[in-house]
């Protein structure tokens, strides 16, 4: 119990201890030393609730589920560890304290860094807090914090084109959110507990008597949480906010916090169950969905000429396989769902670090400007190379094997067109992928007989940028190179052990 | 006792200007007492209650002016109660601004009085009187700057008021006529032998009592006045136009429904459609204008129209889970609305800014204001874990339970006016905190909180936000033996 309490609570608390008291911008000759303290302080906060998650996820206290508090009698928070919350909260667990260190040598020019930092927290915290839900309302509460703590971070630099884009971030995710309220309202009705249960938890006659309108509820609800996800219609302010942020919350936003809305869909799932929606309109309007928001996100990247923006389309894109894989519904698309979760997961973050690399040691954004890149800081280059090969689904990675799951599992589903459909349109996205992570390598390494070497210099980033970085381009090969320990755990998430 | 209750704030308003006073604290200390001995009594009393009622006169015959205590003047005169010492403690810093103190102290105190005898009415004449004497109480009140503005402005909430009673009236002309008798009694009073063929007269009666006191709960199109009386004083605002005078309202629309003619007379009739159609159209309407007006103090008067009809969904669900919910809000709002209203008068008496766009990077010169603004502005979307949420649960469930599809619709509403109440009141604190990469920090650079006397009020007001958010269960209880009639 006590783990999962500090794992969720200490980072809140430490995130607002920080924007307490580093309220005042650092100035002045002290600014120096002040901001090691207020590093020396994030860091040991990022890798103490890292410990205390792990350790609630080892010690498997948190099996059995422990109500907190009652918010009215039958709204009680409470928290439960299961496989699916293990699964989603590994990814937070590496991939925050990495992009958390990688921030303390990128945010170095940037005013108000404790506003980053505190808020940084708050939304680690949150996320530990989501992972460990065991119940909707809790799941909610935490839902909506997340969107709430990394709004500021999108908004950190201040600028107009910033707040835009953090207020549209907010105002679409609250959107998808109250959609989801929507559907809770209905289910609390409907069902004898809002406790997530394996195979659903909605009342038998519940279903007999308006299941017409309860599948209108899943609509709504799959819609809402879709929004956190990018699910196309609702994925514009993906593109947008994503790539204002600085680079490493941008990671952790495309990365972690998007998959909040992958989470809530498996949650969701739970709720109505399986067979309560399979082969209805809902299971067919959403593959529909899914699939438009995988080629269309491939296609718009594929377009973009500014790096990160090119990244954040590819999160669209990609987050939509995930999405596909739950849709159709059955084990082994479901298990390439939970596994492209943790391949994207590593790889995406890998990716828009190395982006922030970039651009914060040379200041270029857009991917035409970055021939010979490769020549000047070669091993994060080499990191994106290997990145990209993951997520274009190449063998030794672990987007091969989550993309091999998809299509296997979405062609053994017998749907009528979308059996087929589906991979192929996969398959076409997969090229797409190639056609715009590839570039970067190509031109980068290969800048063309008439590039200028004489004015070339060594332009590697520094250790606390660069070790993040090849920590995440190795684990993403590594869960592709044994795909046995993931596929386990996974295996565990859909038994519901 | 109960009448001692009413006496002591008219009587300590009269005297407030009779007592020459020799310094301005020992005029604030005499009120502030007054007030929180009253409180005290209030609070007494109603905990301590009796089932007797007390009749001051006797007109003719069932007609009198009588006081009781039950389930919802509990609910009305305790909230009425709670917030009224914070609110003069809070008035003393403002009106050190402004001009005729003792004329605004005079009518602030005496509306105390006047809404606990709405709160504290035994039978609708009772209430009726008491209402039609807090227009008249309150109007000097909006008057008080002056200014051609406040003028038209009370004027307009004089007409509007009046108007909307004499509707009501006829309501109570009806409840006499066909009623048992105009005492208030869960479950209504209307006489099933008298009222028989005329129901559909009754009903539009009903509609029309119901447009009536919904003049002051501000129901679509009858809103107008309360954005226009936004010019009085903020202790004022905030106080009477998001709590008493507005919540006198819905309280009255909550006597009339459940208490005069009674859900079962109205349940599932035209009458209730007609009003859930005009408050479900109210809560849009209030968000959509909150989000377009760019005064500060108008755009949360707007919020309090839409939140308003939330209070009064709850109660024309008709269901005791429908006035269950309509009952939490009506509290939970109560100190949500006052809170983010005073942290509107806090800005104003320290910056003299009135318009939002003149609010930018506030945030780091009143962080204390600006941290209470947004929990208020949390709380007010319903972000779960404050007090918003569990209102808001309270109503949604109530709707859901209903199973009528109307008032699923009206859950749609409230889902609607979440994401635009999101919006009026973040871009507020995101203004603030984020004011842009080439604010001239100068500009506001004399700027700090308020003393003590601001600051205590919106921390404790946050403080029970929060706790009305983690820990609701007592009072929502409390609620649904009102509503089951058993209090």
């Amino acid at each position: 119990m006590f783990p999962i309490l500090l794992s969720i609570f200490f980072p809140i608390a430490a995130g607002v201890f920080l924007l307490i008291r580093y309220r005042t911008p650092l100035s002045g000759e002290k600014r120096n030393t002040d901001r090691k303290a207020l590093l020396l302080l994030t860091g040991c906060f990022l890798v103490i609730t890292a410990a205390f998650a792990v350790a609630a996820l080892l010690t498997g206290t948190g099996k059995d589920g422990f109500i907190l508090f009652n918010l009215t009698k039958t709204l009680p928070v409470y928290f439960r560890i299961d496989s699916v919350g293990t699964l989603f909260s590994l990814l937070a667990v590496i991939v925050l304290p990495f992009a958390g260190f990688f921030s303390f040598e990128y945010m170095k020019h940037e005013e108000r860094e404790s506003r980053y930092y505190g808020f940084y927290l708050l939304a680690f915290g949150v996320l530990n807090g989501l992972c460990f839900a065991g119940n909707l309302i809790t799941f909610y509460l935490f839902f909506e914090l997340l969107t709430l703590s990394s709004m500021p971070l999108v908004m950190h630099s201040g600028s107009k084109e910033a707040v835009m884009a953090g207020l549209k971030y907010l105002f679409y995710s609250l959107c998808g959110a109250y959609a989801a309220l929507f559907g809770i309202y209905f289910l609390y009705r409907n069902c004898d507990s809002l406790t997530f249960t394996a195979g659903g938890a909605l009342r038998a006659s519940a279903v007999a008597e308006h299941g017409g309108f309860l599948l209108v509820t899943a609509f709504v609800m799959l819609l809402g949480f879709g929004v956190k996800a990018g699910m196309f219609p609702m994925h514009a302010w993906l593109p947008t906010a994503h790539p204002v942020a600085p680079a490493p919350a941008s990671a952790v936003l495309s990365s972690v916090i998007v998959k909040a809305g992958v989470l809530a869909t498996i949650r969701v799932l739970g709720m109505f169950g399986t067979n309560f929606l399979r082969g209805t309109w809902v299971q067919t309007a959403w593959i529909i969905l899914t699939l438009i928001t995988v080629f269309m996100g491939s296609l718009l990247a594929y377009r973009e000429p500014v790096l990160k923006k090119r990244l954040a389309y590819s999160t669209v894109s990609q987050l939509s396989y995930i999405l596909f894989g739950l849709a159709v519904m059955n084990e082994t698309s479901r298990t390439g769902a939970l596994c492209h979760v943790l391949a994207h997961g590593f790889v995406k973050a890998a990716l828009f670090l190395c982006a922030g690399a970039i651009i914060y040691k040379t200041g270029k954004t857009r991917v035409g400007e970055m021939r010979g890149i490769g020549k000047e800081m070669p091993l994060t280059l080499w990191c994106w190379t290997i990145a990209s090969l993951g997520l274009i689904g190449i063998p030794p990675t672990g987007g091969f094997v989550s993309k091999w799951y998809l299509a296997l599992g979405s062609l053994k589903s017998g749907l009528p067109v979308f059996d087929v459909l589906g991979p192929v349109i996969l398959l076409l996205s997969a090229l797409l992928t190639a056609g715009y992570l590839l570039p970067l390598t190509i031109y980068g390494f290969f800048p063309g007989a008439d590039y200028d070497y004489g004015s070339l210099q060594k332009k590697e980033p520094c250790k606390l940028m660069i070790v993040p970085i090849l920590i995440l381009t190795i684990l993403s090969v590594l869960i592709g190179l044994f795909p046995d320990i993931i596929a386990s755990t996974i295996d565990m998430a859909i038994t519901g052990r | 006792m109960i009448i001692l209750v009413i006496l002591i704030p008219f009587i300590t308003g009269i005297l407030v200007p009779a007592i020459p006073f020799r310094k301005r604290w020992q005029k604030e200390v005499f009120l502030e007492t007054t007030v929180v001995l009253n409180s005290i009594l209030v609070w007494y009393l109603l905990l301590h209650h009796s089932d007797s009622t007390f009749l001051l006169a006797h007109f003719t015959g069932n007609l009198n002016i009588s006081f009781r205590v039950d389930g919802m003047s509990m609910v009305f005169a305790g909230l009425v109660s709670a917030l009224w010492p914070f609110a003069t403690l809070y008035a003393f810093e403002y009106m050190t601004k402004e001009k005729h103190e003792n004329v605004f102290f005079l009518f602030y105190t005496l509306t105390y009085g006047v809404t606990l005898g709405i709160a504290l009415a035994a039978n609708l004449l009772t209430m009726y009187f008491f209402y039609e004497l807090l227009t008249l109480v309150t109007v000097p009140l909006v008057m008080h700057t002056l200014t051609r503005e406040a003028v038209l402005a009370s004027r307009k909430y004089l007409y509007y008021s009046l108007g909307g009673a004499a509707f009501a009236f006829l309501g109570l002309i009806m409840v006499i006529v066909y009623g048992s008798t105009t005492d208030f009694i869960f479950g209504g009073v209307l006489d099933p032998a008298k009222t028989a063929g005329k129901t559909n007269v009754l009903l539009l009666i009903y509609v029309m009592a119901f447009m009536g006191f919904g003049v002051k709960a501000a129901v679509c199109p009858f809103n107008s006045w309360l954005p226009q009386a936004g010019v009085a004083p903020t202790p004022v605002t905030a106080l009477l136009h998001a709590v008493a005078v507005v919540k006198s309202g819905a309280f009255a629309i909550i006597r009339l429904t459940y208490y005069s003619f009674g859900t079962d007379f109205l349940k599932g009739t035209w009458a209730q459609d007609v009003v859930m159609a005009v408050v479900m159209f109210t809560i849009v309407y209030g968000c959509s204008r909150a989000v377009k007006e760019t005064h500060l103090k108008r755009r949360l008067a707007y919020s309090t129209i839409s939140n308003l009809s939330y209070i009064l969904f709850g109660a024309v669900i008709m269901t005791p889970l429908g006035l269950v919910g309509a009952l939490t809000h009506l509290v939970f709002h109560a100190v949500m609305k006052i809170c983010s209203f005073f942290c509107a008068g806090a800005v104003m008496h320290q910056t003299d800014r009135h318009y939002i766009h003149e609010l930018n990077g506030l945030g780091y010169k009143m962080p204390r204001v600006f941290g209470i603004f947004t929990i208020s502005a949390l709380a007010l979307m319903g972000v779960p874990g404050l007090a918003g949420f569990i209102s808001k649960w309270n109503l949604a469930c109530a709707a859901v339970e209903s199973g009528s599809p109307l008032a699923w619709g009206g859950i749609a509403c409230l889902l609607v006016s979440a994401l635009l109440t999101a919006i009026y009141m973040l871009t507020i604190v995101v203004r603030a905190f984020f004011p842009g990469k080439d604010f001239d920090y100068s500009t506001v650079l004399d700027i700090r909180d308020p003393n003590w006397k601001m600051l205590l009020p919106l921390f404790v007001f946050t403080i029970f936000i929060i706790l009305f958010g983690v820990y609701s269960q007592p009072i929502v209880d409390f609620f649904m033996s009102v509503a089951a009639g058993a209090v």
